[in-house]
């Protein structure tokens, strides 16, 4: 199966990949469609990207009362709009905190790996994020451990 | 050699999520599901009232499905007792359902507040597909709803009411609204947020008669006064279905007490769901969990155990979240843990609201409570059932977090949470399409 490998190192922070995947969610160019999530960390001189990793359980399927997600041909855990009735139990099962809830369309929803062509993987500039054969793994933690430091010590400086 | 006879006892949650699993474990034994109540899902039944949906979206499994399950059924009758020593169920048309394994999964009742006048044609529970057939039937635009109960199951069906009454008027006897769901801080916050929506609150009030009134209901309270309610809405608690199970030796307390693999005091009964007392995973304590999430993880472990698998359950994390007119409020696990070391903020701005609970390093319960076009720019939500499901190490950050209440993304990035949790299952193999 193929999965989003994501570099962090890699990432400049540009957006592309939120702008890329809010226009194939919604259609328009508005980031809080985008279920690709860009994180600043070490306080705000790196990001990364941090999306849906099509975890094994599937914790948002297996918690949907009215089994409104299903598993798609390249293996993304994928929302039916026609079934979703909005009620949210998705999102907190989820414990990566990567399905959300649309207030316009009253619908969940989450990355469906853009039926096998990812859009966010195409718009990176500095393919921070590949679409490569292999299994999902904590891409950010070492990252964001070794970033944490400034985070943790630069609060004192800054207040 | 044929596999065992399942016998499947109610068809909510728990009761379908096991039969499917059953399959899916490749179990081919016989399965006999016997349920008072066709298939459905309780929990969507406030969509049915906001009219987003129509009464056969509330089906989780046609006639068809459970054919190809290969599942016998006898639907619309109620189990009435328990011989475990014969290994049979009675039924109430006096037949007997044998089995080599059962599942008792018969959810819970909702309670009628012993109020005189509480019985009324026009006061109504909302907790089961009748339930909301008749409020559906009965609510009008210009309604005024009277509300009998703070709690999560009325916030449930509070957008609803909204949408399709004229009118609503929310009454609790407990001194605050969501008195099991959110804090003090939480509930004043939501309070606030409903009033000036036009919502009236009356928390500490006790209704001590209902009576006709005109064509509507006059509900009196304790302190003398009252209110006419065009309809009365009840939801003053719930209790597990287990009366029938009396003289059976199936070990009870709150609910039936069952073991890491779901398993009664009798080796060939299981429970799950809203019946079951099981063990909660942040506290080890055994607790009645009356959600969705431990309906459905409780279901799939006991099929899975029956299946003959050995699967043990690392126990049921308590969570909820509701809307209220465009408030988003969730939490998990002890929030409300009087011993835990807490970390609570406000963004008066956003009506936003944080709560984290700490034992030591380890994040036990969490509150968020943020305006619906907020909450779903960040993680967070997600995230912090993440935090409390995995345990990691907090204990480094906890001054990161009592600094910027509202970043957890860091934590939870630089914890290795997601290490953590990529390899969890609930049932020790990879979910198949459902
Ligand atoms: C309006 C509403 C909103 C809710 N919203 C949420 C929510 O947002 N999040 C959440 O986590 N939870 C929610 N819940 C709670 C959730 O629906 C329950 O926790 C869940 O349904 C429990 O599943 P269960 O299988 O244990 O029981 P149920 O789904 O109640 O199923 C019990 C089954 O047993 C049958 N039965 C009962 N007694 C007998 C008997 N003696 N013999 C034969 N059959 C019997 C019933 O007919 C039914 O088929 C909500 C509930 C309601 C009513």
């Amino acid at each position: 199966m193929k999965v989003l490998s994501i570099s962090p190192e890699r990432c400049t922070g540009c957006m592309r990949c939120e702008l890329a995947c809010a226009y194939m969610q919604s259609g328009a160019y508005q980031p809080a469609k985008s279920v690709i999530r860009v994180a600043p960390l070490e306080m705000h001189t790196s990001y990364a990207p941090f999306t849906c990793f099509q975890c094994d359980e599937g914790w948002c399927m297996t918690a949907c009362p009215v089994d409104a997600i299903a598993i798609s041909a390249v293996g993304a855990k994928i929302v039916s709009d026609d079934q979703c009735v909005g009620c949210k139990l998705c999102t907190i099962a989820c414990p990566y905190g990567t399905i959300f809830y649309d207030e316009d369309t009253h619908k969940a929803t989450k990355c469906d790996l853009c039926g096998g062509d990812p859009a966010c993987v195409e718009a990176c500039p500095t393919q921070a994020i590949e679409w490569v054969e292999g299994d999902a793994a904590d891409w950010l933690g070492e990252f964001a451990a070794r970033r944490a430091g400034t985070d943790l010590t630069g609060l004192a400086a800054v207040e | 050699m044929a596999g065992k006879r399942h016998v499947i006892l109610g068809s909510g949650t728990a009761g379908l999520n096991a039969i499917r699993t059953l399959r899916q474990l490749g179990d081919d034994g016989p399965i006999v599901l016997v349920s008072a109540e066709a298939p459905y899902s309780r929990m969507v039944l406030p969509y049915y009232l906001a009219r987003r949906i129509t009464e056969p979206h509330v089906t989780t499994a046609t006639g068809r499905q459970l054919d190809e399950w290969g599942v016998e059924r006898q639907i619309g009758r109620r189990a009435e007792g328990l011989d475990t020593q014969a290994a049979k169920l009675r039924l109430d048309n006096g037949e007997d359902v044998a089995y080599d394994d059962l599942l008792i999964a018969t959810g819970s009742s909702a309670l009628r507040p012993p109020i005189p006048g509480a019985e009324h044609a026009r006061c109504f529970n909302f907790w089961t597909l009748d339930d909301a057939k008749g409020v559906s039937k009965t609510i009008s635009p210009d309604a005024h709803v009277v509300m009998v109960g703070a709690g999560f199951i009325s916030f449930t069906i509070l957008n609803g009411i909204l949408e399709r009454a004229g009118r609503l008027t929310i009454v609790e006897v407990a001194p605050r609204i969501l008195p099991r769901m959110i804090d003090d801080a939480g509930a004043a916050l939501v309070t606030d947020w409903l009033i000036e929506r036009g919502v009236t609150i009356r928390a500490g009030a006790e209704i001590t008669r209902i009576a006709e009134q005109g064509q509507g209901l006059r509900l009196t309270f304790a302190e003398g006064d009252s209110i006419d309610a065009d309809l009365v809405l009840m939801a003053t608690g719930i209790r597990p279905n287990l009366g029938w199970l009396d003289g059976s030796g199936i070990e009870t307390n709150q609910g039936i007490l069952v073991d890491e693999y779901l398993r009664s005091n009798v080796d060939n009964v299981y429970a799950a769901g809203d019946v079951a007392e099981g063990r909660n995973r942040v506290t080890g304590a055994r607790e009645v969990h009356a959600i969705e999430p431990t309906a459905m993880e409780h279901g799939r472990i006991a099929a899975a155990n029956m299946a003959g698998k050995k699967i043990a359950y690392p126990g049921s994390l308590l969570m909820n979240i509701v809307s209220a007119a465009g408030l988003d409020m969730a939490s998990f696990g002890s929030w409300d843990d009087d011993g835990a070391e807490v970390i609570a903020a406000q963004a008066p701005a956003r009506r936003a609201y944080r709560k984290y609970l700490f034992r030591g390093g380890r994040m036990v319960g969490a509150i968020l409570i943020e305006s619906a076009g907020e909450t779903w720019s960040g993680n967070d939500v997600g995230m912090l059932k993440g935090l409390v499901q995995s345990g990691v190490d907090l204990s480094a950050w906890k001054s990161h977090l009592a600094e910027r209440p509202f970043e957890i993304k860091k934590p939870y990035l630089a914890t290795g949470t997601t290490a953590r949790l990529l390899p969890e299952t609930i049932i020790g193999q990879p979910s198949p399409a459902m």
